[in-house]
């Protein structure tokens, strides 16, 4: 006889699942064969093995369980003498096996504080943790569609240069005669550049480096790091003016309200704050545009905005709305009622486009 | 010089006992006088005498061999016996498996772990039937060990294989056996849920053979039952009991592919048994599964109970994988060769 050929189990084992997808894209392998094939051991506990393999699950179990012994005996005649029997030992044994339970339990203590010790909680803690870590990494990304090419959506949804210049132009007088002007979430520096053409010292934070390396380019002063992060890092008072072009809708409400308490300590008394974002007050941006960018997590109404800036304390809060939509309604028809309605509907359908909110850093 | 032999029982079909049979048969065969002693002898073995005689038989110049796969009381005795001692390790199942199910045997299961370590300095040498068990040797503080499989004697399968156990599985397309004790770490349950998956998405008519005592764990025995009842598994699973040597021929040669689901084995001498008698094996890797099955099977790394069962059809149904994992443990069962063991064995005794 020869030598047997050698079997090839990886190949096997990859019909094997082969095998198994198809029956489970036929329907064959359902829902209900995997439940039949969880079906616990009828008549007591898993198997202790089984509960290995999830041990933070089967712990939690464990704890709740009550030990119980039942030292009756159901014998005829000897029963009752083996019943008092059992419990005068019991009685006898009871110091002795709490002296044991008490060292059982001071074992288990001190486990469970090595463990936690070396930051091992469980086997595979290590395994799932990663797995959520992973999962929500990707729910994040997903929320904003991270994965979609961004060249193609700028080039097709991306604001024009000279109307982005033409709306931060508004605002930089109120920066004039400052140092040190934060830009965050800088982009192409467009901001950046017009402070510099006024003299106005400045400099942005971006998140995108290639963005980061458009500015740097231009001789503008530009890094690479999240707007957050940054402004708990500079100095109190370091900072003399701040501005936000459309940041504020990018981020969730409660990280909004940690940059405006970041940008409290950074700002110095006095110091200008302008917020740009979308204004949700006119529906067709509220219901429509606004969502056309899938990196934008939520709308925030003027009014909240405003209401945010004066409880984190900053003063003369002001709000400022432009880009009017280009679309309206006629408004020449006969006074009264009917061009008052007109007017109405034009505000709230087709009202500007944009907001600021603006305030200063407490005195 | 004489060779004594000692394990607390010693039963008819069991491997360990069969082993310290066919390595007294042997020992008598190289001109030692032999014998077994034992605790209990089980009805159907027959010349085994009463562990109290070593006490007075055993002279300092003798061997004894203490066969270990149980916490017992008397082997606390016996490595006081002036005498060359000698362990073998069979394993011993893990406590967790009994855990809340049999506490007794979990109890007995712990003892026997304590005792391995206690006693380890009474032995000039210890031998592990399989690497694993000879690393839980070493482990537990041995100094002196060596790996020397099962002593296998096919001789007491040299009968005619039952007929009525033939002509029940005849003509039966898929017919999965499992050779074992009916006990927890051997997850007979599993092998019930394996067959649930099996009738539904490969064969309706389906068999699974339980072949192995199940008076050890009636606690578990009757919750497997349970199962099979609760799964609508009634008529397809057949605990055969404890058999004898021609209906476990028989059952061989009935079956279309040999499972195992077994999370603890020392050895697993059932799956040498299947390869010798031309029956494939699927088994999952556990303990010391995989150092027996070696290349000769479809070794599942995965506890994967679907993959259990599509592998096992595909062993039944590849007429090419058949002959090649036939062939492959035929060639497998040559290295476990009685006579290499039995020479091996004589050289690490020192006989």
């Amino acid at each position: 006889m020869g030598e047997p050929k050698p079997i090839d189990l990886d190949a096997l084992m990859a019909e094997v699942r082969e095998r198994i997808r198809t029956k489970r894209e036929k329907g064959i392998y359902g829902p209900d064969v995997d439940a039949l094939m969880r079906v616990p051991l009828p008549g007591g506990r898993r198997i202790f093995s089984d509960d290995l393999q999830d041990p933070l699950a089967s712990l939690a179990e464990a704890l709740d369980e009550e030990v119980e012994y039942d030292p009756r005996s159901r014998k005829p005649i000897v029963g009752p003498v083996i019943t008092y029997a059992r419990q005068v030992v019991i009685s006898l044994v009871r110091w002795w096996m709490g002296a044991i339970l008490e060292r059982q339990e001071r074992i288990n203590r001190l486990l469970a504080a090595a463990y936690d010790y070396e930051g091992q909680m469980a086997p595979r803690f290590g395994t799932r943790l990663e797995r959520l870590e992973r999962e929500w990494k990707e729910r994040r990304e997903h929320e904003v569609a991270a994965n979609l090419h961004s060249v193609y959506f700028q080039a097709r949804f991306g604001g024009d240069e000279p109307v982005i210049r033409r709306q931060s132009e508004a605002f930089v007088d109120l920066y004039k005669g400052r140092k040190r002007v934060l830009d965050l979430g800088s982009g192409r520096g467009i901001f950046l550049q017009l402070l510099k053409d006024k003299g106005i010292g400045g400099y942005g934070v971006d998140l995108d480096p290639r963005m980061v390396a458009q500015c740097r380019e231009k001789g503008l002063e530009a890094h690479e790091v999240d707007a957050l992060t940054h402004l708990r890092q500079v100095e109190s008072g370091s900072v003399d003016g701040l501005y936000a072009r459309h940041l504020a809708e990018h981020i969730l409400p409660g990280e909004l309200v940690e940059i405006l308490r970041a940008c409290r300590r950074a700002l110095a008394p006095g110091a200008p704050i302008v917020f740009v974002t979308p204004n949700p007050k006119t529906l067709t941006v509220g219901a429509h545009t606004f969502w056309t960018d899938p990196q934008h997590l939520r709308p925030i109404p003027p009014d909240l905005f405003t209401f945010y800036l004066e409880v984190e304390g900053f003063t003369e809060v002001e709000l400022r709305t432009f880009e009017p939509s280009e679309r309206r309604l006629n408004e020449e028809v006969p006074a009264g009622p009917i061009r008052d309605n007109v007017k109405l509907l034009n505000e709230t359908l087709f009202g500007d486009r944009d907001y600021a909110v603006i305030g200063y850093a407490p005195k | 010089m004489r060779v004594h032999q000692f394990h607390p029982t010693l039963a008819p079909g069991d491997a360990m006992s069969n082993h310290v049979f066919a390595l007294r048969k042997r020992i008598r065969h190289w001109g030692y006088d032999s014998f077994a002693y034992a605790i209990e002898a089980k009805p159907g073995v027959a010349d085994v005498r009463s562990y109290r005689r070593l006490f007075r038989e055993v002279k300092p110049d003798d061997l004894l061999i203490v066969h270990f796969s149980m916490g017992s009381e008397v082997v606390d005795q016996l490595v006081k016996i002036p005498a060359r001692r000698v362990l073998v390790y069979h394993n011993i199942t893990p406590p967790e498996f009994f855990s809340g199910i049999n506490p007794h045997a979990a109890a007995f299961a712990r003892l026997g772990l304590r005792q391995l370590t206690r006693i380890a300095p009474a032995f000039e040498l210890a031998i592990g039937v399989s690497e694993f068990n000879r690393r839980a040797l070493a482990d537990a503080g041995y100094e002196e060990t060596a790996r020397v499989p099962i002593l296998l004697d096919w001789e007491h399968f040299a009968v005619p294989p039952n007929d009525g156990v033939l002509a029940r599985w005849k003509g039966m397309r898929n017919v999965l056996l499992f050779v074992g004790r009916i006990s927890p770490n051997k997850r007979q349950d599993d092998l019930v849920r394996m067959l649930a998956y099996y009738r539904r998405c490969i064969d309706p008519e389906a068999q699974l053979i339980l072949v192995g005592a199940y008076r050890d764990q009636p606690q578990f025995h009757a919750r497997v039952v349970a199962l099979v009842e609760r799964l609508g598994l009634g008529g397809a699973v057949w605990f055969a009991g404890s058999v004898d040597d021609a209906s476990l021929l028989a059952y061989y040669r009935a079956a279309t592919a040999f499972v195992s689901l077994s999370e603890h084995e020392g050895f697993g001498v059932p799956l040498l048994e299947a390869m010798r008698f031309r029956l494939p094996v699927v088994a999952y890797d556990a303990a010391a599964v995989g150092e027996t099955v070696g290349d000769a099977g479809v070794l599942l790394r995965e506890r994967d109970l679907a993959e259990t069962a599509e592998a096992a059809a595909m062993v039944g149904e590849k007429t090419e994988l058949r002959e090649a994992l036939v062939a492959a443990g035929e060639k497998r069962v040559r290295d476990f060769d009685p006579d290499t063991v039995a020479e091996r064995t004589r050289q690490v005794l020192g006989l």
